[in-house]
């Protein structure tokens, strides 16, 4: 009896001393990180965590698609691109798990008690959901590579549909992720007139779905999905730039110009969605709370976005280039001609569309779609028709002086991009004498004005048409090896800093968009319900996150760069690669790399 | 051949540039544009340098990893200064406008009066330290003034404005950059977003102002229907602003009357 009552009296006591120690825990208190403060921090670990997460989610898209071409097309430089890309993703992998952990550590040191609630809000995505989806991918990636070798011939079509699944579990933890990371800018309202207002919905009323379903989250998706295969693509240029820099053989040579073509043509075929991805989400922001469109676009962060506008330009004209000088390669070029009809398309594709779409219901609402559509497709079909009458079928051009103009359109597209509607950092400071002039004429039912110049519209036109004339750019150059035959491994050697300076230009970019979407909340952690009261809820200049994405950029760059070393670097079995034939495919033309 | 590919296009880019600076300024576009458009054709000259440009002799070893080096500089310079030619936001009128807005907001939280009440402890202490240095130099004789505990500066405070209302709007106007979307006396505001206040106060009384500012589609402003019906005008400051907030701006907002401006008249729905 007295044993047990002494057992008693002791858990008691622990118990007590447990409980008294417990509530003697002070509540979690921010640390002031030193060097540049804490938000610097959480944004540097936040970018390095998205970046590496961009490339482990992005690569296996582009993969498994060059995986099945390989198979079946029977062409065994796909099967080589698909491993070698695996290979560098495989060791990336856990660099994404560890700036993850980063990441958390850091948001718990800086933002400890926003972090707490963040995450019990969340708790079934950050319990369950996220880590479970983190860990069946970790399962899934590590399996695809190391029965890559194993599972070929009859066997190659499991291991194409496990990389399948592995974009799918890839593409679902991205989704769910993106749940509350777009739940922080555009924080879900009650439904309907309910008359509830949006603090008490968000905190006590709205279930986990709900505030995942709110208006960026699906926009957001988009945008990012499209945006890991644009980066997939350009790194796959990186690494085929790397290996052609270090080539010692021809056949190498030749393999890696191949690679480097179909990265940046994976690259450039995503990137011309992503403009309008990103319009998409813009618009959704827009939709939301329309105070935080000329936020983003004439005040604060308005000069972020021309930025955005230079980097975009210079990423179009770099690919465009990059095509130029794939063209240059091309035996038989000189006897291939193009008609007016494709030049014709790119002048008078903003002419008219542009007062065309300032007309359609989407903003003055004077012509119907059906007019628009009908005034678009025209646009487009008509050029190639007219040019095969008989009085103009006669003029013709060379591929390279169509390319040339579409340079120049480029360029135009870009000029018209980057025209604001004044050049301050903020609307406060917009005077008469800082905007643009209004200078106009009309013809018929189109009006044209100078101040046209900053307006979306005018913004969409030349967007379109950037995109509009690298896809002429590439139909011209399949138009050109049609008739011409590549000479692979022959390709100027500036093409190899072309591919690296896209991938640096696109991982830049992809920072300073990341930048924008969490400045867009302004002085809140979750925008009009959860404000920031910590001394760094301020938008910093431009030129101090320049300087920060360039770190974040380089440090990046550092770290795949090793990466491709350690896992490619050439070995001694592969001074044994046969040779690769202009253009042929066997078997044997390949040597995949090993383990 | 590479430099007369050089020499022709810096020539005809030079004379195409004097050509865009002519008709961008007989245009009246600021300088800045001029300077924009000039910077289009020199970039554009360096494009049709480099279309023409003979190929590049191939790197390899060393010089390859050192030709990367300073391509990765030369970039990181180029975004770099990319960057800071352009006009840069001061961060310190931000921080002003926040710890405005977000002082008195902090002060209701549970988290802000303990920062609150940490701050008096830490000053408490302060003064405490100080008496007794002082007590110990001059033992103890004297006692030295202790003033009163005094909080960081800086919050919007609307009593701090006294009997001027129209001054405490005009803050809360720019606070809550209704300039982004309207423009008053020529600032603020791009085309078509809202309408020019200058006239405010001939169009509508203060009650209505009130009531356009909390319930945005009780009515619009003439010519401003498709923007009325997008719901351009957020709904949001009946959440995020007082009612005394409210009250100051709608009366600084009904004293504007310049006629001279159009301003548009109210349509109700």
């Amino acid at each position: 009896m007295n044993r047990f009552r002494a057992i008693a009296g002791l858990t008691g006591l622990l118990v007590f001393s447990a409980a008294a120690a417990y509530a003697q825990v002070p509540e979690p208190q921010p640390v002031d990180l030193p060097y540049g403060g804490n938000r610097t921090w959480t944004w540097v670990a936040a970018q390095l965590h998205i970046l590496f997460a961009a490339f482990i989610l992005g690569a296996p898209i582009f993969v498994v698609i060059c995986e099945w071409i390989g198979m079946r097309s029977k062409d065994l430089r796909y099967e080589r691109l698909a491993k070698e890309v695996t290979k560098v993703t495989a060791i990336l992998y856990s660099m994404t798990a560890l700036t993850g952990a980063l990441f958390i550590f850091v948001l718990l040191v800086a933002y400890p008690q926003f972090t707490s609630w963040f995450v019990a809000r969340f708790s079934p995505i950050f319990a369950f959901i996220y880590p479970g989806l983190f860990i069946a991918e970790t399962i899934i990636l590590y399996l695809y590579w190391y029965t890559w070798d194993e599972w070929q011939g009859r066997k190659k079509a499991r291991h194409v549909a496990l990389g399948v699944l592995l974009n799918i579990i890839g593409t679902t933890t991205l989704i769910v992720i993106n749940g509350p990371t777009s739940f922080m800018n555009t924080p879900a309202r009650a439904a309907g007139d309910a008359d509830i207002d949006l603090k008490t919905f968000v905190f006590e009323q709205a279930s986990v779905f709900e505030l995942i379903y709110n208006f960026s989250w699906i926009p957001l998706n988009i945008h990012r999905f499209i945006g890991n295969v644009v980066f997939g693509g350009f790194i796959a240029g990186l690494i085929a730039a790397y290996m052609y820099m270090a080539a010692k053989s021809d056949e190498d040579r030749a393999y890696y110009d191949w690679m480097g073509f179909v990265g940046n043509l994976i690259g450039v075929g995503a990137l011309l969605l992503l403009p309008f991805a990103g319009y998409l989400l813009a618009y959704e922001f827009f939709e939301y709370d329309a105070s935080v469109g000329p936020y983003m676009m004439a005040d604060q962060l308005s000069m972020f976005f021309e930025m955005q506008g230079a980097l975009v330009g210079l990423i179009f004209l770099a690919s465009n280039y990059y095509i130029w000088l794939s063209m240059k390669r091309i035996e038989g070029l000189e006897t291939v001609r193009g008609t007016i009809g494709m030049p014709l398309m790119m002048i008078l594709f903003p002419l008219v569309m542009l007062p065309a779409l300032q007309l359609a219901p989407l903003y003055e609402g004077v012509i119907s779609w059906s007019a628009f559509f009908g005034l678009l497709i025209a646009t487009l079909v008509l050029p190639p028709i007219i040019a095969k009458i008989p009085p103009f079928r006669k003029w013709t051009m060379s591929p390279t002086t169509i390319i040339k103009l579409g340079f120049l359109m480029v360029i135009l597209g870009n000029a018209i991009w980057m025209t604001p509607h004044a050049f301050v950092a903020t609307q406060a400071l917009a005077t008469h004498e800082t905007e643009l002039p209004d200078v106009g004429f009309t013809i018929g039912a189109f009006a044209y004005s100078t101040t046209d110049l900053a307006l979306m519209p005018t913004k969409n036109v030349a967007v379109a048409l950037i995109v509009l004339v690298t896809i002429i750019n590439f139909l011209i150059y399949n138009r050109a090896i049609r008739r011409g035959r590549i000479q692979w491994g022959k390709i100027d050697f500036i093409s190899q800093y072309v591919l690296i300076f896209l991938a640096f230009s696109a991982i830049y970019t992809m920072s300073l968009m990341g930048t924008v979407r969490s400045l867009v909340r302004k002085y809140f952690h979750v925008y009009n319900v959860l404000p920031d009261f910590t001394t760094h809820s301020f938008t910093p200049t431009l030129v101090y996150s320049g300087y920060l994405w360039i770190a974040i950029t380089l440090t990046f760059y550092a770290v795949v760069s090793f990466a491709i070393w350690v896992s490619l670097r050439p070995g001694p079995e592969k001074a044994k690669v046969p040779v690769l034939a202009q253009g042929a495919i066997s078997e044997s033309s390949v040597q995949a790399p090993t383990k | 051949m590479l430099w007369f590919n050089i020499f022709k296009k810096t020539f005809f880019g030079a004379l195409l540039s004097l050509v865009v600076w002519w008709v961008a300024g007989a245009m009246h576009f600021p300088f800045v544009f001029q300077v924009m458009f000039v910077l289009y054709v020199v970039l554009g000259v360096g494009v049709f340098i480099l279309l023409d440009a003979p190929s590049m002799a191939p790197l390899s070893g060393g010089m390859a990893l050192v030709g990367l080096v300073v391509f990765y500089l030369g970039v990181s310079v180029f975004f770099i200064g990319g960057a800071a030619v352009l006009p840069q936001y001061d961060p310190s009128v931000e921080k002003g406008k926040i710890q405005k807005l977000l002082a008195p907001r902090l002060a209701k939280t549970e988290y802000g009066q303990q920062l609150a009440l940490q701050k008096q402890v830490d000053a408490l202490n302060q003064q405490a330290e100080s008496i007794m240095e002082r007590l110990s130099v001059i033992g103890g004789t004297a006692v030295a003034a202790v003033g009163p505990v005094t909080m960081e500066s800086g919050p919007f405070d609307l009593a701090a404005f006294g009997d001027d209302p129209v001054a405490a709007g005009k803050e809360v106007y720019n606070l809550y950059e209704c300039y982004n979307c309207h423009k008053l006396g020529g600032k603020g505001g791009t085309k078509k977003r809202g309408p020019h206040m200058d006239n405010l106060g001939n169009i509508l009384t203060k009650e209505q102002i009130k009531q356009k500012i909390f319930e945005p589609m009780l009515f619009y402003a003439e010519g401003f229907e498709k923007e009325y019906k997008k719901g351009l005008m957020p709904k949001k400051y009946k959440e995020l602003m007082t009612d005394g907030e409210l009250e100051v701006l709608a009366a600084y907002l009904v004293t504007l009357k310049d006629a001279s401006v159009n301003t548009p008249k109210p349509v109700f729905p």
